[in-house]
């Protein structure tokens, strides 16, 4: 028999299960799949294994963490990764692959100019968010707005890297360039001849080579015959670059070098040897272990090392650095929705290894989608990466 | 533009072309013996590389029984590849070539779960250059021209001069023929294929110091390689040798007054040419 009690009871009860039901759920957890692009083999494979290295470093530390914290969301981060081998047809392939196949809505990491041409045809059209090392200069631009660069380029390099040679090496008067023959290539090499002009240094030569290139007496013997001052090796990764230097001096140069997208030194030395290497200098270089550097790039250097046995270059502090600012970025929207992070990205500030990180650059390109920090001049001595100094971008300096 | 600078070009293309010859023998002797085209030679040339990186860079073994080596370990994978793969599709050319590429991809994805992805550097076995006449060339670069000119010398001496050698350009002219004469087909085309590769393992030992080796070394000199051989006729012998002179002289002197991009496309040019207007090449028989 129901008494007015029992039906009290079960009243409350009800009523009870309501509340709980239409309570604050309790934080699900989720994947989260973010694609990375890159070179993982080939000529410019160095660029993509630390792209990936540096992903894996900030993703695993999310993960481990916890996962990440987004509105009542938690989401563990699954890294997807594709070689597209510095080929623009397989990276389109790859991003295909990463859009369509994968659903990820976040790509964080590819490098060679060509090849980010390829992919922004997905990613933009799909509002897919896309960030990467490339230096194309037409990688950012106003019809791009989901495109992000998370490493100074040489449009930010050049001009300060050889002011500093200006004032700190007179004797530097005549330069030769050279690079390898793609959007890369030649984007770092008109940048850098510009920056060279505007300083009224004399321009020998502006020389390209095909990707792949092993022999280079026959380019070096008609480069060198103008008889520059200086070798910049540009836009050149660390194989080519290395063999570019060590036939040079074979042939008998023994001036200054440079390395404008020098990323990795350490790895110039091992190709080129110490003889070869010596006195290299880089602007775009980050030596993990100098004291120049923040506490957090040198406890991320010290757990690369542990972790791959080999000391991180500029391009895995990029990425490291750029999952830290997209993920942030996701946090701080609330959303994983790529429209609602782009407006975080766009008008804040984020505390990275690099210190405090700003997105500028609409000068240059027309809209703010270049990652601005303090660049570090090296140079190589006796195989050994040697800080020289710090210099700020112009872009940085007007922030 | 000086004579000096044009001699120093085509120095610089006959310096490089000696071990492109190299290569391009090793292809030429498999095709007119086995008839086989075989796209994976390039993997032989990096495994040459890697022998060498092991053995003299890593274990400190002197380089030039790292050279010796190489040929061997090489010469013995050539071997196996033609006794596990290759026997199997004899007179079958269209698929021989097919499963040529097939071990193209094997080898370089085995190197590259092996060995990784990135440049390894071998240090140079020999320093300094020499200069002689306002010309500069480094001595390890004399190393290499004088040691893969040594190994062509020894070929030809193999092939005119020992049994086996004879036995294998029996093969080559005529199989049946050598048959007759008590010729042991399968022990020549074995050892035929494997003295190829080993050719190819050579000329990666010999660069390995020189430039750096990596899982994809292969694919620039096979591709000159090929060049080569069709220039100087499939399965000429004199004719790569001439083929490779060639391309290394458009290649060292065509970079002082045109792009690289330029130059590599005019390779190519010539091997449009040649199949036009002779399409057995300089030395290639109809």
């Amino acid at each position: 028999m129901i008494t007015r009690r029992s039906t009290a009871i079960l009243v409350v009860l009800t009523f009870a299960l309501a509340v709980v039901g239409t309570g604050p759920a309790p934080a699900a957890e989720k994947t989260l799949a973010i694609g990375l692009l890159g070179p993982l083999s080939g000529g410019a494979a160095s660029y993509g294994v630390e792209l990936q290295r540096g992903a894996e470093m900030r993703s695993d530390e999310i993960n481990k963490a916890g996962g990440l914290k987004v509105g009542g969301d938690v989401y563990k981060i699954k890294l997807v990764a594709y070689d597209h081998k510095a080929q623009a047809a397989d990276a389109a392939t790859a991003t295909n692959k990463l859009v369509f196949q994968d659903k990820v809505k976040y790509i964080i990491g590819n490098a060679v100019g060509a090849t980010c041409n390829a992919a922004q045809t997905i990613t933009e059209p799909n509002k897919v968010m896309f960030g990467f090392v490339c230096w194309g200069t037409a990688n950012l631009a106003p019809e791009k707005p989901y495109s992000f660069r998370s490493m100074l380029s040489q449009w930010e390099l050049a001009e300060p890297f050889y002011r500093w040679v200006k004032e700190n090496h007179p004797k530097v008067k005549r330069v030769a360039v050279i690079s390898p023959n793609d959007t890369s290539g030649k984007d770092t090499n008109t940048a850098v001849v510009k920056a060279l002009k505007g300083l009224a240094f004399e321009v020998t030569a502006d020389e390209y080579y095909e990707r792949g290139t092993k022999d280079f007496y026959p380019v070096l013997t008609k480069l060198l015959a103008q008889k520059p001052d200086m070798i910049d090796v540009a836009a050149a990764p660390a194989g080519e670059a290395g063999l570019i230097l060590k036939q040079a001096m074979e042939l008998g140069f023994k001036g200054a070098k440079g390395w404008t997208a020098g990323t990795n030194p350490f790895t110039i030395v091992g190709v080129a040897g110490r003889e070869a290497a010596e006195g290299v200098w880089s602007p775009a270089n980050i030596n993990v272990k100098s004291e120049h550097v923040s506490g957090a790039v040198r406890k991320f250097g010290e757990g690369y090392e542990k972790r791959y046995g080999e000391v991180p270059g500029v391009i895995a502090v990029a990425n490291y650095a750029a999952f830290d600012v997209f993920t942030q970025a996701m946090q701080r929207a609330g959303s994983v929705e790529t429209d609602r992070v782009l407006e975080v990205l766009t008008k804040e500030r984020f505390e990275t290894v690099w210190g405090p990180l700003v997105i500028g650059g609409k000068e240059t390109y027309g809209i703010d989608r270049q990652f601005l920090y303090p660049l570090v001049i090296s140079e190589v001595r006796g195989g050994e990466i040697v800080d020289l100094a710090q210099v700020l971008p112009a872009a940085l300096k007007k922030k | 533009m000086s004579i000096e600078l044009l001699i120093q070009a085509a120095l610089n293309g006959f310096g490089l072309a000696v071990v492109y010859i190299l290569v391009a023998l090793g292809l030429t002797l498999i095709f007119s013996i086995l008839d086989i085209i075989n796209f994976a030679h390039g993997e032989f040339y990096m495994l040459g590389g890697f022998v060498t990186y092991y053995a003299f860079a890593v274990f400190g073994v002197n380089y030039f029984m790292t050279l010796v080596l190489a040929v061997l370990v090489v010469g013995a994978a050539g071997v196996l590849a033609e006794r596990v793969v290759f026997r199997h599709l004899r007179g079958k050319t269209l698929n021989a070539f097919i499963v040529s590429l097939g071990l193209l991809w094997v080898l370089q994805a085995s190197a590259q779960l092996s060995f990784g992805v990135l440049d390894k550097s071998v240090p140079s076995a020999v320093s300094g250059i020499v200069r002689v006449f306002g010309l500069i060339m480094s001595r390890e670069r004399l190393v290499v021209i004088v040691t893969a000119s040594a190994l062509m010398a020894a070929l030809y001496v193999f092939l005119k001069f020992a049994r086996t050698g004879q036995a294998m350009r029996a093969v080559a002219q005529d199989p049946d023929a050598a048959a007759l004469q008590g010729v042991n087909i399968e022990a020549v085309l074995a050892l035929g294929f494997g003295v190829g590769c080993a050719l190819a393992g050579a000329a990666g030992a010999l660069l390995a110091p020189v430039f750096a080796v990596s899982p994809t070394m292969g694919a620039l000199p096979v591709v000159k390689a090929f060049i080569i051989i069709i220039v100087g006729g499939m399965g000429s012998l004199p004719g790569a040798v001439l083929g490779g002179l060639l391309l290394g002289a458009v290649e060292g002197i065509g970079t002082l007054f045109m792009t690289s991009a330029a130059v590599n496309m005019l390779g190519f040019l010539i091997v449009i040419a040649i199949l036009l207007v002779r399409p057995r090449g300089l030395f290639g028989v109809a």
